[in-house]
């Protein structure tokens, strides 16, 4: 019976070579801090969104632009830390689960935070404004970056890899 | 499950470098010998992750030496020093 993780096709892509410009730590910081920037900038908008003109079309433009960026900057993320959230377990070495599982203990506190927060947070907007549209979004955006906090954790934290394996 | 040193006393010294040089394999074939991704080797190598049991016994097993010869928890001496202190 083989020891060796499963070569799943996600395995392979998030392994493939023609990638491993995303796993330097430049461009995982770059990646991590781009995608915070975008979630700030979306909740600004939704608070100011909501402080002043209720809900309005730039408003519905700024967030399908906002949801459509993150696509090829989470892609990018992802990638650079050979996608170590998506894959199954039998996909990845006990390295690579070791890296996984200290990211989620280590943002597990402020996960819940930023969980609760994201209630909390749409539960007062939709009460301070009847704006039920920009409630939900407000909460979706904090339930999203409390989700991609171990992502952003990893990504950040993850030691450089060794050279060519090949050596 | 391996897991990653918190300071320089709780590291895992290998010779997994000197060995793989000397049978001239690479990380990638030492990888795939013994399971695991050729990167995990890399950081093995370079004491920012100490192996689980099963891999530091599998690596053994590969390079055909008991575990302790590769693995210690006090630095390795190299070994031509060890040779050197053999030599009558």
């Amino acid at each position: 019976m083989s020891i060796s993780p499963d070569q799943t096709y996600l395995a392979r892509t998030f392994d493939d070579g023609r990638y491993a410009w995303a796993r330097r730590r430049p461009v995982r910081r770059r990646a991590v801090a781009a995608q915070i920037a975008l979630f700030l900038a979306l909740v600004v908008a939704t608070l100011i969104c909501a402080a002043t003109t209720g809900w309005s079309t730039w408003f519905f433009l700024v967030w399908t632009a906002g949801m459509l960026g993150f696509i090829p900057l989470h892609s990018l993320l992802n990638l650079s830390i050979r996608g170590v959230f998506d894959r199954s377990s039998r996909s990845m070495d006990e390295h690579q689960q070791e890296l996984r599982e200290r990211s989620y203990v280590a943002v597990a506190w402020p996960a819940w935070g930023l969980n609760f927060t994201a209630f909390a947070g749409a539960v007062t907007l939709v009460a301070l404004t009847d704006e039920i549209g920009l409630g939900l979004c407000l909460g979706f955006l904090l339930w999203m970056a409390a989700g991609l906090l171990a992502y952003w954790h990893l990504a950040w934290t993850a030691p450089d890899e060794p050279a060519d394996a090949d050596l | 499950m391996g897991r990653q040193p918190k300071s320089d006393a709780d590291r895992v010294h290998d010779r997994i470098a000197v060995l793989r040089a000397d049978r001239g394999v690479s990380r990638r074939e030492l990888a795939e010998a013994v399971g695991v991704h050729p990167q995990t080797i890399g950081y093995v190598e370079r004491g920012e992750y100490s192996p689980s049991l099963a891999l530091a016994l599998r690596i053994a097993r590969f390079f055909g030496l008991p575990v302790e010869a590769i693995f210690s928890l006090d630095p390795l001496p190299s070994l031509s020093q060890e040779l050197l202190r053999r030599t009558p």
